[in-house]
């Protein structure tokens, strides 16, 4: 099982899987060879180069079988809870429960089986008024209408106000469709305002996760709506989600987001690149909402930093030495971008995600509803687009990137402001080469014009680092 | 030194044969870009080693640019046209600041630094509008040969208004145009007006001079002025700009290390 570590093609993975086999590979129960999904309609993995560890594969085994887990848990009477919009808090008291399991159907839109147009749940959300001029979440109300991805869950959660006008039309759009949902409000993060001439008078800067701040009024406002969501999945439950309960989910969450930080440590800041940038997306995707799954989500995890500190000990990257450091902004709807980044030379140095708020550790030191309030609200789409660029370029500058691209979301509202306003501020505070492209959920047709622009991203920071040597 | 530089774009592949000694420009041509490219880029590098007497053998080095430069087998090297155009544009041009490439698939607005190093880079090609396309597409409506547009603009007095920013609604706009009675020469300039302002839009404010256009579409009588229109600056027009891409893949050929 110790190959060199390598990028191999789906057609690689049938012969390397019966190699692995031979090998004594040890799989859990989710376990088994990558085509299945291919032949169970995932047609996009075909098109996708993956890592070849064992690690790697059982994080795809991971991903591609939440369908299955949620179907165990409706047989097994579980409570299933849809949790939209919100990436990171709620599904943290859900899993905070006993038999309960949350989901995250707005996540939908970048799993490879919906990049299929054609055939998939796209077209059913175009059928029900959702189409491409939305962004691609619109795949959820797809995947609702189908019942193909996954049962109807007991409980639909949804947050509303400071969210991106395409998600709520998408999420009120379904609610018309028959699914009803239960609202909580998350308000638009501000700055505390200081008064002039008298700090003392001034509102009260509570600290958040990643470094911000927020007034307390906002962090009791946000407690207070997560104060009925407690109430909702209490009830939806039948158990008692009391502090105490509350703070151990905390806690495991925290594991989570612990091991998943070392990851990113060692596989953005060492030398050589110990894993693909793909599945480095896919590992912080889990983080958000566990895959349904918290427990196997952390064992995910820690198999895939085993493999990661073994490559480094080895010395033996994914990557040639000289890959360009490339910080990547926001996820893609088709994720053989991630590949193509590689591809052109580049390399994955960091990322910002859009759910930042989901990684950071969520303080433990004071009542578990305000941490979450806190988390909450140091979602990065929830306040203002220079706090994001800002703490892209700190991120940028400490992981040594040579350039930054920032990927939009096709139809997504916040994206195309959001874009002008990060790539601004990383040309101004780091002078690094930006370039803004925008992936859509199938980029077949637009591959050859993405390569061209990453290759030439590519190029300028490499002459640019050539001339700083000489 | 022999180098070549091949630049396999949408419509045309434009070969350049540099000698490394002097930087001197040996031969260069184009031909129309079809479905072998690279047996199309191969049969024109040939004719032009045939021309100089050098066999085949002689090239030490060949760089692809364009979109086909990964189908040119030949090629030790594959690097984007930005890259080249800025390299060839600053050997004509030394002082070249901005760039603007206009081509029949895409265009760019390319700046530069002081070392004459690509500091960033725009692109249009999503869509037709603002690329040679779009007036392949005009001619052909007008029933005018391609090279004969810019004559035609010159003759306008009051260019009609294209509002229509894809190329497929502009052609409709056109033929309304035309069944209202507005002449060839008012349309030709109207659509180059458009295009112009596509452009401008892409520059985003205030593109350094010396701006130096380039590109296919830079051979086009009338692009350069409705370009400085809409910009509000000054263009250089490139010495030879269906061939700086080619040129600068040449040069940079002869700077890679065996």
């Amino acid at each position: 099982m110790t190959s060199p570590p390598a990028r191999i093609p789906f057609e690689q993975w049938d012969r390397r899987y019966a190699d692995l086999l031979a090998q004594g590979l040890h799989e859990p129960p989710y376990g088994g060879p990558l085509r299945r999904h291919l032949q169970a309609g995932d047609d996009r993995l075909a098109q996708l180069c993956y890592d070849n560890s064992p690690a790697a594969l059982r994080l795809w085994n991971f991903l591609l079988t939440e369908g299955d887990r949620l179907r165990q848990a409706r047989a097994s009477g579980d409570l299933i809870v849809g949790t939209m919009k919100d990436l990171g808090t709620v599904p943290v008291m859900v899993y905070a429960m006993d038999h309960a399991v949350a989901f995250y159907p707005d996540g939908a839109w970048w799993t490879p089986c919906m990049m299929h147009a054609s055939t998939c749940d796209l077209a059913l959300a175009a059928a029900a008024g959702l189409d491409e001029s939305f962004c691609p979440v619109r795949a959820m109300a797809g995947a609702f209408l189908s019942g193909r991805q996954f049962p109807r869950p007991d409980l639909l959660v949804c947050s509303a106000g400071a969210t991106c006008d395409d998600f709520s039309a998408i999420a009120a759009r379904l609610e018309t469709l028959g699914y009803p949902i239960f609202w909580w409000e998350i308000c638009a993060r501000r700055h505390p305002e200081a008064a002039q001439g008298k700090p003392s008078e001034g509102e009260e800067a509570v600290a958040l996760p990643g470094g911000g701040t927020a007034p307390r009024s906002q962090v009791q406002f946000v407690a207070g709506e997560l104060e009925r969501v407690r109430a909702q999945l209490e009830s939806a439950a039948g158990q008692t989600l009391d502090d105490a309960v509350l703070a151990r989910g905390i806690q495991a969450a925290n594991e989570i987001r612990r091991r998943l930080a070392e990851i990113c440590r060692l596989a953005f800041g060492s030398k050589i690149c110990p894993l693909p940038a793909l599945e480095m997306l896919i590992a912080q995707m889990l983080a958000i909402h566990f895959c349904s799954d918290r427990a196997q989500t952390l064992e995910v995890l820690t198999e895939l930093l085993v493999e990661i500190r073994r490559r480094i000990a080895a010395g033996q990257g994914v990557l040639p030495p000289d890959a360009v450091r490339i910080y990547w902004v926001n996820p893609v709807a088709d994720l053989r971008a991630m590949n193509l980044l590689e591809d052109c030379g580049g390399r994955l140095c960091g990322n910002d995600l859009m759910f930042a708020h989901a990684t950071d550790e969520i303080p433990e030191d004071v009542p578990p509803l305000e941490a979450l309030a806190r988390c909450a609200l140091a979602d990065p789409m929830v306040g203002p687009a220079d706090d994001r660029a800002a703490r892209i370029c700190r991120e940028a500058r400490a992981l040594h990137a040579q350039a930054v691209i920032v990927s939009r979301i096709a139809g997504a509202s916040h994206c195309a402001f959001e874009g002008g306003v990060i790539s601004r501020r990383v040309g101004a505070d780091l002078a690094l080469p930006v370039l803004e492209i925008e992936v859509p959920s199938v980029s077949d047709a637009l591959a050859p014009s993405l390569r061209t622009r990453i290759e030439a991203l590519i190029e300028t920071a490499r002459r640019g680092a050539e001339r700083s040597r000489t | 030194m022999i180098v070549a530089g091949i630049d396999g774009g949408s419509r045309t592949i434009k070969v350049v044969l540099l000698d490394t000694a002097g930087n001197t420009v040996l031969a260069s041509g184009v031909c129309d870009q079809g479905v072998r490219q690279e047996a199309l880029a191969v049969e024109l590098l040939d004719r032009l080693l045939a021309g100089i007497g050098r066999p085949q053998g002689d090239v030490a080095r060949i760089v692809a640019t364009g979109y086909a430069r990964h189908r040119i087998g030949i090629a030790q090297r594959a690097i984007t046209e930005i890259t080249c155009h800025a390299v060839g544009v600053r050997r004509q041009v030394p002082g070249a600041m901005t760039i603007l490439e206009m081509g029949g698939q895409d265009s760019k607005l390319i700046r530069l630094d002081g070392d004459g190093l690509v500091r960033d880079f725009s692109m249009n090609d999503r869509c037709a509008a603002g690329t040679g396309r779009f007036l392949e597409v005009v001619a052909a409506r007008l029933e005018v040969r391609l090279q004969d547009l810019g004559p035609l603009a010159e003759g306008s007095r009051s260019p009609a208004n294209i509002s229509s920013t894809c190329v497929v609604f502009a052609e409709s706009e056109i033929i309304g145009l035309l069944a209202g009675g507005v002449c060839r020469e008012d349309i030709v300039a109207g659509v180059q007006r458009s295009m112009a302002q596509r452009i401008a839009a892409m520059a985003a404010g205030n593109p350094e001079e010396p701006i130096v256009f380039t590109g296919g579409v830079a051979l086009v009588t009338g692009m350069k002025a409705a370009l400085e229109a809409a910009l509000g600056k000054p263009l250089t027009p490139a010495p030879d700009p269906l061939m700086t891409g080619a040129l600068g893949a040449a040069f940079l050929a002869g700077r890679m290390k065996d």
